[in-house]
């Protein structure tokens, strides 16, 4: 198996743009929560924070009404085939590419594959079926299935970058980029591809993130500063956010013979189903503390080397205690690595949240610190016996791991080291 | 239900981008019905669909403007434009209409004549470049057809003369003159064209493209000189068939003028076992 490492990091979250201002954000616990004036204004919506992203205006089902940055520019028939989590990845796709110091002939050759997470668009999907049946089939844009279903993101870049290797999507609700990138590490590992571009993202819109409010599983709690504390005791459900990350993933060999900045390496992965529920995780965390073993038993990791853990957790009443029983029942016997979930800082995103934690991660073991978890008043008293960080420390993790379950009871586990 | 009839207000918001006079013009059109106020029309939601860099060889109105090489307008944006119009104008256009719809002279002319209840110029026997180039034995470099019509023993085509060609470099240096005998050659490749997809039973069967050959020809005349950005227009039609030669005769013009005559170019054929497709 070859080595595989990240090369590239491009973000569009609600943190910002800019690597290194996100960086310091995540360091320094700064939120990007607002109250959401599109929720509080309406006396339908029982939510009322929100974590918007910077600089891009998307709630608009029409392109032409989106504001965003004007370093990319779209013709027409591009940005209508867009929704908004496939305007985001342009952005982080590019940034990413960038950022790995590619050349545009070293993502589109047969080595190079594209791998993606995004849930499609419910908000285009709407916007084009609800034209259908008051307009008759034949009056729909031609465009609208490449801008709404679950594959957008790999009609739209694979396209745009001219991608010649493997391209594929991954649908596995909040773990999918978990997936997308467990499953380009193997590219990579066993020799089919030498660099694989992966790409998590989700709308920001009412459509995508409303309709958990009758689930129950949305904070309704109306302050910014507090609705998203993930371990705290009085947590009452997340906080909706979207964007977009992209990683540029490598085999060690040739990023190191280029010269590439390598952010970490990755060194192995694990998955598994509860086997339980539709949307619930299992109750003791049974499914999740599989998927961690197996990303330890891939690595050749002992529990107790494991210096930082990223947690799924998104500040719902039950998962967050599902997953401290399949932390404890992990790390309950060593010295519990550093936990802490990034969602108290973003809230959760969904399709993009495990590519966008597992970003901030490499941000944390490149500039040195492991990020605390904000807005903890009262520790969740299933939290004890667990490393739970309230502050951030000013220190590298060298093997981290990084947690996201999703509907379906999906597990994934992704395994970082220092380079 | 689905109800294609649009109220004022969702006929303002589909026409959004498109230009005032246009948005008016199509409120007026929707009472008056009146087929003066098309052009105005189309031409406005098209403006809203090309890119603004185009949008001037648009202003200009030339019937010969090409949707897709001038304008930047592909498939996709096609179909757009087409349901825009089709709303607006409250009529409905077929798939197989749309495909024959290339410039903006045909745009034009088939929607007058929509409007106006009249029979639409049809554009069955076209054959496009993508059709032609699949059929014919000659390919790109050597290929001077862009499109073509086939009706029965005759055929019309046309290549326009893009600038780009390699042997202009040569043919004349630094004056570029479009050769008298690849012209004749173009009408030579129009009969290979006709006489593989046209049918017809004087010929005895279906042609095996690997099989036409030029034999002779006769009573060759160039009247004018063709340079790059020139449309060539081509017209061959069936003299006679006396197996294995069939003899045509062939004019091409140019902007209504008169460019060359071939009196009689003769080809040789053998009919092959295949179906014909």
């Amino acid at each position: 198996m070859r080595n595989v490492v990240v090369t590239g990091v491009g973000l569009v979250t609600c943190l910002g743009r800019d690597k290194e201002a996100v960086s310091e954000r995540l360091r320094n616990q700064e939120h990007g929560f607002v109250r959401y004036q599109p929720f509080v204004g309406n006396p339908e919506i029982p939510v009322s924070v929100a974590a918007p992203i910077p600089e891009f205006e998307t709630s608009s089902a029409d392109p032409e009404d989106w504001t965003f940055p004007s370093e990319i520019r779209f013709r027409l028939e591009q940005l209508r085939g867009l929704c908004p989590n496939a305007l985001y990845s342009h952005f982080a796709l590019r940034q990413a590419v960038h950022d790995a110091g590619l050349a545009l002939e070293e993502i589109s050759n047969t080595r190079t594959g594209l791998y993606t997470a995004s849930s499609g668009s419910a908000a285009m999907t709407y916007h084009h079926l609800h034209r259908m049946k008051r307009f008759g089939p034949m009056r729909c844009s031609p465009l609208g299935i490449v801008a709404s279903t679950a594959g957008t993101l790999n009609f739209n870049l694979a396209a745009a970058y001219k991608i010649l290797g493997s391209t594929s999507g991954f649908v596995s609700a909040c773990a999918s980029s978990g997936h997308a990138l467990g499953f380009a590490h193997d590219e990579i590992a066993f020799n089919r591809q030498d660099r694989m571009l992966v790409v998590g993202a989700e709308d920001f819109t009412e459509e995508t993130i409303i309709p958990f409010a009758s689930m129950r599983v949305l904070s309704t709690n109306e302050d910014p500063d507090s609705a998203s504390r993930p371990f705290d005791k009085n947590r009452d459900g997340f906080v909706g956010t979207g964007g977009a990350v992209t990683l540029v993933l490598e085999d060690e060999e040739i990023a190191r013979a280029r010269g590439a900045h390598i952010y970490a390496r990755f060194r192995g992965w694990g998955q598994s189903t509860d086997g339980y529920h539709v949307a619930a995780s299992h109750p003791d965390g049974h499914g999740l503390a599989r998927a961690l073993e197996q990303a330890l038993s891939s690595t050749g990791w002992e529990p107790g080397s494991v210096d930082y853990v990223n947690a799924h957790a998104t500040s719902t009443p039950a998962g967050d205690i599902s997953e401290c029983r399949a932390l404890k029942s992990i790390f309950g016997s060593v010295d519990s690595p550093a936990i802490s979930s990034t969602k108290s800082l973003t809230g959760h995103a969904l399709s993009l949240s495990s590519i966008m934690e597992a970003s901030f991660c490499l941000l944390a073991m490149d500039d040195e610190f492991m990020p605390g978890s904000a807005h903890i008043k009262e520790l969740e008293p299933e939290a004890n016996g667990l490393n739970i960080l309230r502050e951030t420390l000013s220190h590298a993790p060298n093997r981290l791991l990084s947690n996201s379950s999703g509907f379906g009871g999906v597990n994934v586990v992704l395994a970082f080291e220092k380079p | 239900m689905a109800t294609p009839h649009l109220e004022e207000e969702e006929l303002r918001e589909s026409l959004k981008r498109c230009p005032e006079r246009a948005v008016e013009a199509a409120l007026e059109f929707r009472t008056s019905r009146d087929p003066q106020l098309v052009p105005i029309i189309v031409m406005g939601i098209i403006e809203r669909f090309v890119e603004p860099d185009v949008r001037p060889i648009l202003k200009k109105e030339q019937d010969r403007t090409r949707l897709l090489e001038d304008l930047g307008i592909d498939s996709l944006l096609m179909v757009e434009i087409v349901i825009l119009v089709e709303e607006t104008l409250d009529i409905h256009i077929e798939n197989e209409e749309l495909r024959s719809l290339r410039t903006l002279g045909d745009i034009k002319a088939y929607l007058d004549a929509k409007i106006k209840g009249l029979p639409v110029p049809s554009n069955k026997n076209l054959v496009s470049f993508e059709e032609l180039a699949a059929v014919m034995p000659h390919q790109p470099p050597f290929l001077f057809l862009q499109e073509a019509r086939i009706n029965g023993t005759s055929a019309e085509g046309s290549y326009r003369i893009s600038g780009n060609e390699p042997f202009l470099e040569g043919h004349f240096k630094g004056n570029p003159v479009f050769p008298a005998s690849l012209m004749l050659e173009s009408l030579g490749q129009l009969a290979v064209l006709l006489m593989l997809k046209s049918g017809d039973p004087v010929f005895g069967g279906s042609i095996d493209p690997d099989s036409i050959f030029f034999v002779s020809c006769d009573g060759v005349r160039c009247h004018k000189l063709c340079k790059p950005q020139d449309d060539l227009q081509l017209k061959i039609s069936l003299k006679k068939v006396h197996a294995p030669l069939a003899q045509f005769e062939g004019t091409i013009m140019s902007k209504g003028i008169k460019v060359a005559k071939a009196e009689e170019i003769s080809l040789t054929f053998q009919v092959g076992d295949q179906p014909n497709a």
